[in-house]
């Protein structure tokens, strides 16, 4: 039998190089098709259910009576089962999808022994609902961002070697001479995100290190999942998608090299300014608020890199549901990132530690930024790996606004409450318990932005559930776009 | 397959391309953009100053809240200086000036060895020498100006030249003389009392030589 390559390039001789080009790709696509559409179910799945345990957990905050009588339900589970299911469900199932997904078709390497892979995804899938159940039930290690009990954990590390070596081995075997930039973060986070895991396992929870240490431990890994797993994924997902819809090249490869080593030199040092004021030598906090400060660097240099990209087809933004949601995120890591680089000052952080405001940070960054991005990537890769439209464009809008507005007005109330609230406990004359009442109003607030947000989330999931029950239309189709944009996408076709 | 004549085998494919199925495959594909590639537009000059700016800025903050890069210093505002109990150098605890002595006798284990029992017949030993361990006058000023000549140690007669350590040669300080002379008079078995700072300083003071002792000069300090 001919393969799709062959098939194509005998279908129009002159412009075969582009067709044999497009056919690969399909192939390609078509290799990730069921553990990409696993991940991405489960992590829809996963982002519902993190969805209510957030309103649960939010609705708590200012009315401590609701559901107040279930144990299992109790702030400190539900709180922090929205962290774990939103986390190690939503996000990082989405992130393996998108890895995956981006790794083979720029490595030009087709997905080989899905089966195994589909496996991993399974168990990781497994380990999350374990752990969940198991934070539920009370087994919450009580370690901030390492929640899950020590039965979950093993089997997470298991399913993740397994996913990322599948994603280095399509790197290693795919037919691509050039190293995109986009597969320079994907394959950093790769390598990164299992020496975090296993050394935090070890250090916390195995064989705990003692005193400070531990602390330093515990905040060197939370901080840097964000900054070394989910900052590199939702970059390289942003540095593929803007030139891809575009369809232009990314503004300048120096910008790009200078952007992801100064990433890679300073983030790894920043998880210490949590720990500003505590008992833990004086240079190693100054160190750590030298290099959340020199974050800036990487920061600014990938803003400026984006941004030249982006110069001159803003008008795409009003058709290409994909390139709304990335330009969203990818501003909000240039704010998110800047917001927290001031943080991390001594001055700054007297105020804002211990406050909602780094609530609000901590959804900037982790919402407004890498959900959004991986919102768009998945508006991008589900018809490629599907072959079908996406079935509604007014939910994919209800899905954007929603969300969009939802987290800038969840972002704005927290932020603001948060500050009052900084300002007033360092004001000896103001009782405690003022404080703590000052912030209702801000937390109802936010409550109302949650519920905003998961409505976004409905529509999403809808959306989603629709589209993979839907039959494949025959024939040629339309992308399903906010409004009709002949120069967007389908200009490719016309030609 | 093969057995079929080629011209057969060519229309049968393109059959097969044109086919509803196969368009349909790459509709969604044949319209999406190339892959993203990378321009190659230099870098606007004023990074290299936003940089420099940051990486400067960055440096002064850790050096100045580097608390000595102590890791008992807990709070960015603790000055040495100014902490209280201050206003003359840090009292060291005696196994700390030991220990301070024994990172200096590298510098002596060359000629007397790790084991402080010298070379036979060129080094004399430190571990039981009644130099080291009688008269500290003699000890100090030996290791502050140096010593020619021979000398007996041990009941064995060495001639070497042992080098100065104060000002006219290495310019150690009181308190490293001090350290060092304290560690070789209490290890290998040695047990004299420490040698402090103060009484290292005062003979330096008093004698304020530059040239190296012989045995009989040291003779006269009792």
């Amino acid at each position: 039998m001919a393969n799709p390559s062959s098939l194509a390039a005998s279908l129009s001789p002159e412009a075969s190089p582009d067709l044999v080009k497009r056919a690969e790709l399909s192939e390609i696509d078509a290799s990730t098709k069921a553990p990409a559409i696993f991940l991405l179910g489960s992590s829809v799945l996963w982002l519902l259910l993190g969805t209510v345990f957030a309103l649960i957990a939010s609705f708590k905050m200012h009315s401590p009576n609701f559901l107040g009588d279930y144990e299992w339900l109790t702030f400190g589970r539900i709180r922090t089962a929205h962290l774990n299911a939103v986390v190690y469900g939503w996000s990082v199932n989405a992130s393996f999808a998108v890895a995956i997904w981006l790794m083979a078709r720029l490595a030009r390497g087709v997905l080989r022994h899905t089966g195994l892979l589909f496996t991993a995804t399974v168990f990781w899938n497994l380990g999350v609902t374990i752990g969940i159940a198991g934070i539920l039930l009370g087994d919450s290690t009580s370690i901030e961002w390492l929640e899950f009990p020590p039965y979950a954990t093993p089997l997470l590390f298991v399913a993740y070697a397994l996913i990322g070596a599948w994603a280095i081995i399509t790197f290693r075997f795919g037919k691509s001479n050039h190293i995109y930039v986009s597969q320079w973060y994907i394959l950093a986070a790769l390598f990164w995100f299992p020496w975090l895991y296993s050394v935090a396992q070890i250090m916390m929870i195995f064989s705990p290190a003692r005193g400070t240490v531990q602390s330093l431990v515990n905040w060197w890994f939370a901080h840097n999942v964000l900054g070394l797993w989910f900052t590199p994924i939702g970059l390289a997902a942003v540095y593929y998608f803007l030139p891809k819809v575009l369809g232009k090249p990314i503004h300048s490869y120096y910008l790009s090299v200078l952007g992801f080593w100064s990433l890679a030199i300073f983030y790894n040092w920043a998880g210490v300014h949590h720990l500003i004021g505590g008992p833990v030598p004086v240079w190693v906090q100054s160190a750590g608020i030298a290099a959340s400060f020199m974050m800036v660097v990487p920061v600014v240099v990938t803003a400026i890199n984006h941004h030249m990209t982006m110069v001159g087809s803003f008008g795409a933004l009003k058709t290409s549901p994909t390139l709304r949601f990335i330009v969203f995120g990818a501003v909000s890591y240039t704010l998110a990132s800047l917001q927290g680089s001031s943080m991390a000052l001594r001055s700054w952080n007297e105020v804002t530690h211990f406050t909602h405001y780094t609530v609000g940070h901590s959804h900037l960054g982790m919402y407004a930024f890498f959900t959004m991005v991986m919102f768009g990537a998945i508006y991008y890769i589900l018809p490629r790996i599907l072959l079908k439209e996406w079935p509604s464009a007014p939910l994919i809008s209800v899905h954007f606004w929603t969300t969009a507005v939802g987290v800038i007005f969840y972002v704005v109330a927290i932020s603001v409450g948060g500050l009052k609230q900084g300002f007033e406990m360092n004001n000896a004359d103001i009782p405690f318990i003022e404080t703590v009442k000052n912030t209702i109003i801000y937390l109802e607030l936010r409550s109302y932005a949650g519920v905003l947000m998961t409505v976004g989330h409905i529509a999403f999931a809808v959306n989603f559930t629709w589209m993979l029950a839907k039959r494949r239309k025959a024939g040629a189709t339309a992308p399903t776009l906010f409004r009709t944009g002949p120069e967007i996408e389908l200009e490719a076709s016309a030609r | 397959m093969s057995q079929q004549p080629p011209e057969n085998k060519q229309s049968m494919e393109q059959a097969g391309a044109s086919d509803e199925s196969i368009q349909k495959v790459h509709s969604i594909l044949l319209r999406e953009k190339p892959e993203p590639s990378e321009g190659y537009k230099p870098m606007p000059l004023f990074l290299l100053g936003f940089i420099s700016t940051m990486i400067f800025i960055c440096s002064i903050y850790l050096v100045h809240y580097r608390g000595g890069f102590d890791p008992l210093v807990y709070d960015e505002r603790f000055d040495p200086a100014k902490a209280a109990g201050a206003g003359g150098p840090v009292e060291l605890t005696p196994e700390q000036i030991v220990a301070m002595g024994k990172k200096l006798y590298n510098t002596c284990a060359t000629c007397h060895q790790p084991n402080g029992q010298g070379l036979p017949g060129v080094y004399p030993p430190l571990a039981g020498s009644e130099w080291v361990l009688e008269n500290d006058q003699r000890l100090i000023r030996v290791l502050l100006d140096g010593l020619n000549g021979p000398i007996e140690v041990k009941g064995n007669t060495y001639n070497g030249a042992m080098p100065a350590f104060g000002a006219a040669g290495y310019k150690w300080n009181d308190e490293k003389i001090a350290a060092v002379l304290t560690y070789i008079r209490q290890e290998w078995g040695n047990a004299a009392e420490p040698i402090t700072a103060a009484h290292v300083k005062e003979i330096r003071e008093v004698d304020n030589r530059t040239k190296p002792w012989t045995a009989e000069e040291l003779a006269a300090f009792e």
